[in-house]
């Protein structure tokens, strides 16, 4: 093999051009393989007749007609609609309340803004099982002021069917509000203390120079805040579990619950496959468009 | 009665106190310009008279009224910063006409102030336009459009030209002047640049570490600077400060200036005559303007001329003067001679200095000796 100095530097270039590459490919592979193309197969599975294990029978639409047809399903996209909106616009306004409050220069601001940022350091399923613990009416809120002495106190929600819906909203708010407000906060910071001096002097009351000024500014941070909400929305599966199991009944299943349901206890994997299928479009059509703006930004 | 009246104004943030104390009066239609290096306190003090930061002792009136704890907005004055501070959500035309709006002017005749200011400033054609779609200039005369739509009782400036490139900032520096002849307005006007205090001005206040170190007309500042601070900082290039010793020649008083060569260089003293004979045998700090030392046949004959040669160091042309340099007193010495001059490095050559324009200041106290 000739091996002459230089050829051996060149040898040493191409390597440390591949180097890069070849690290980075073991984990490409794994992802391609076990996130894209799980994601072909579970949409292969939705088209066919799988119910408890895979059975490649190709039925068309038939899972995707039963699912839209399943009184559960239509419960869990109602669930998702009320606890998604709320869910976002209490985090949003919220998290803005609280980093407009905390903007004004108070003292011990740092230790306040890691409270508030902490529930988002807990996992959903130890937040779902303090509130379940919390609102729980024989063990929490409810007891606790009973014996207190406040007999009549009643607040029964997570055990009932019309109102636990909103118990996981109360528990997923407290959860992701601290962090919304980070957001906003690092929003506030960056605007220009030159422009609200300015509009001091051009004579706007406070509230004037926040709905005028700062927060048509901070449209980025709306954007992110709930493109972000909206995606936890949608993925939300530990919390409920943890709080309500999906019940009373099934008062309280999401897309996710439902899924996992039908998947591992119902055994109808094809419905639970195409149900799976669907959650992804719509989380795709919320990313996909944020994620190529935000790119695109990035670059020019 | 003044119309603007800084009556001994003192600013404290905690234990440090950044404004010791500053007096400064003015009349309606000046253009007082605050010029100090950075951290002298001249923006603080802009922003107190703003309303901005709090006055922490002293007195502050505007036309007779005490404006100390008045709100900003009710000061009837009005900003541009540095930043320009343009609100980005709102056009050009919402900008400018924000401050109408929020006093409430009505909308017509809100739209017809907004018009007659874009006209003043030839920025009709941007109007509509948000201000991320300005270039720097543009964005600056909005910030002035913003002020002058609402037509106060006082301008402040907050070094409005500091963002802008150089050519930029001449043609807007001639702007604001033009402007401020126009309207007859009363400015107040930070900046850390000389020139543009002198250009602008019809008072300088000369500002460091939080007092004031001299207040008057640019001319005055520039040929009877109260102190080695404000010679050594206005005027470009910086006055030559030299070390001299005062004696009696002949029966005359002379600053002794040593030359490079062990020679000594006898320079009448002119100026501050009865104040410079209780130095006499002492040491001082001589300031000639490098304009006041000049080829003879270039030297004012107004003033009072004194010859002598010296050798030339270095010799720089900027095309409109000649700056030729020297050794005197330690220190390099600039002169400047008229452009063409056939002088050389290296060579003796005929210095005129014109020694009415010499002042002389104290080494320890960096106070100005002068009759008081």
């Amino acid at each position: 093999m000739p091996s002459s100095p230089p050829r051996h530097g060149e040898g040493r270039g191409r390597l440390q051009q591949w180097l890069p590459k070849l690290v980075l490919a073991p984990s490409f592979a794994l992802l391609l393989f076990f996130v894209y193309g799980f994601i072909v197969w579970t949409s292969y599975i939705s088209f066919t007749d799988s119910g408890m294990l895979p059975d490649y029978t190709w039925v068309g639409l038939e899972q995707w007609s039963k699912l839209w047809r399943s009184w559960t399903w239509g419960i869990a996209l109602h669930n998702i609609w009320v606890f998604g909106l709320l869910y976002i616009v209490s985090c949003t306004v919220l998290g803005l309340l609280l980093a407009i409050l905390l903007d004004q220069r108070i003292r011990a601001e740092g230790v306040l803004r890691t409270i508030y940022l902490y529930p988002m350091a807990l996992s959903f399923i130890v937040t779902g099982t303090a509130w379940q613990w919390f609102l729980n009416p024989g063990l929490g809120l409810e007891k606790t002021m009973r014996e207190l002495g406040w007999e009549s106190f009643t607040f029964n929600w997570l055990i009932n069917a019309d109102m636990a819906i909103y118990t996981i909203v109360i528990a997923a708010v407290w959860q992701a509000t601290g962090f919304i407000m980070a957001m906003f906060l690092a929003g506030l910071r960056g605007i220009d203390g030159e422009m609200i001096k300015a509009a001091q002097i051009d004579g706007a009351p406070t509230w004037k120079i926040y709905a005028r000024i700062i927060i048509p500014q901070l449209r980025p941070v709306f954007l992110s805040a709930i493109v972000v909400l909206a995606h936890l929305a949608i993925k939300s599966f530990d919390l409920v579990v943890a709080m309500t199991g999906g019940g009373p009944g099934n008062s309280t299943a999401v897309p996710a619950t439902f899924m996992y349901s039908y998947a591992f206890s119902r055994n109808e994997m094809g419905i639970a496959a195409a149900s799976a299928v669907f959650m992804l479009a719509v989380i795709a059509a919320l990313i996909v468009p944020y994620l190529y703006s935000e790119l695109r930004g990035g670059r020019s | 009665m003044s119309f603007l009246h800084i009556n001994n104004i003192k600013k404290r943030f905690g234990d440090t106190t950044v404004l010791k104390g500053i007096d400064i009066a003015i009349e309606k239609g000046d253009f007082l310009v605050l010029v100090g290096p950075s951290g002298c306190g001249k923006s603080t003090l802009l922003n107190m008279i703003a309303g901005l930061d709090s006055i922490s002792e002293g007195e502050l009136l505007l036309n007779g009224e005490r404006i100390n704890e008045l709100h900003p907005a009710r000061r009837d004055i009005a900003m541009v910063f540095q930043s320009y501070a343009l609100y980005p959500s709102m056009t050009v035309a919402g900008n400018i006409g924000f401050g109408l709006e929020m006093r409430k002017v009505p909308k017509a005749q809100r739209r017809e102030a907004i018009q007659k200011v874009a006209r003043m400033l030839q920025i009709e054609s941007l109007l509509d336009r948000k201000p991320g779609q300005l270039s720097g200039g543009q964005r600056q005369r909005v910030a002035m459009g913003r002020a002058l739509v609402r037509d106060p009782q006082l301008f402040l400036f907050d070094e409005p030209l500091s963002n802008l490139d150089a050519k930029l900032r001449v043609d807007m520096r001639t702007e604001i002047k033009q402007l401020h002849q126009r309207l007859n307005t009363t400015i107040v006007y930070v900046t850390h640049d000389q020139i543009e205090a002198m250009t602008l001005a019809t008072r300088i206040a000369v500002m460091r570490a939080g007092e004031l170190q001299q207040l008057g007309t640019p001319q005055e500042v520039y040929d009877d600077p109260s102190n080695l601070f404000v010679a050594g900082f206005m005027g470009s290039p910086s006055m030559n400060l030299l070390r001299a010793d005062i004696v009696r020649h002949e029966g005359v008083l002379h600053a002794r200036v040593r030359k490079r060569n062990e020679d000594v260089l006898m320079l009448p003293i002119e100026r501050d005559a009865e104040a410079l004979a209780g130095w006499e045998g002492r040491e001082v700090i001589l300031g000639i303007r490098p304009e006041a030392i000049t080829d003879p046949a270039s030297a004012h004959h107004d003033g009072r001329i004194f010859e002598a040669e010296l050798e030339v160091e270095l010799v720089e042309p900027t095309g409109a003067d000649m700056y030729v340099v020297t050794h005197l007193g330690g220190r390099e010495i600039n002169a400047r001679m008229r452009p063409g001059t056939d002088i050389s490095a290296g060579t003796p050559t005929r210095f005129a200095f014109d020694v009415s324009r010499m002042v002389a200041f104290d080494p320890d106290s960096e106070a100005r000796i002068r009759h008081t």
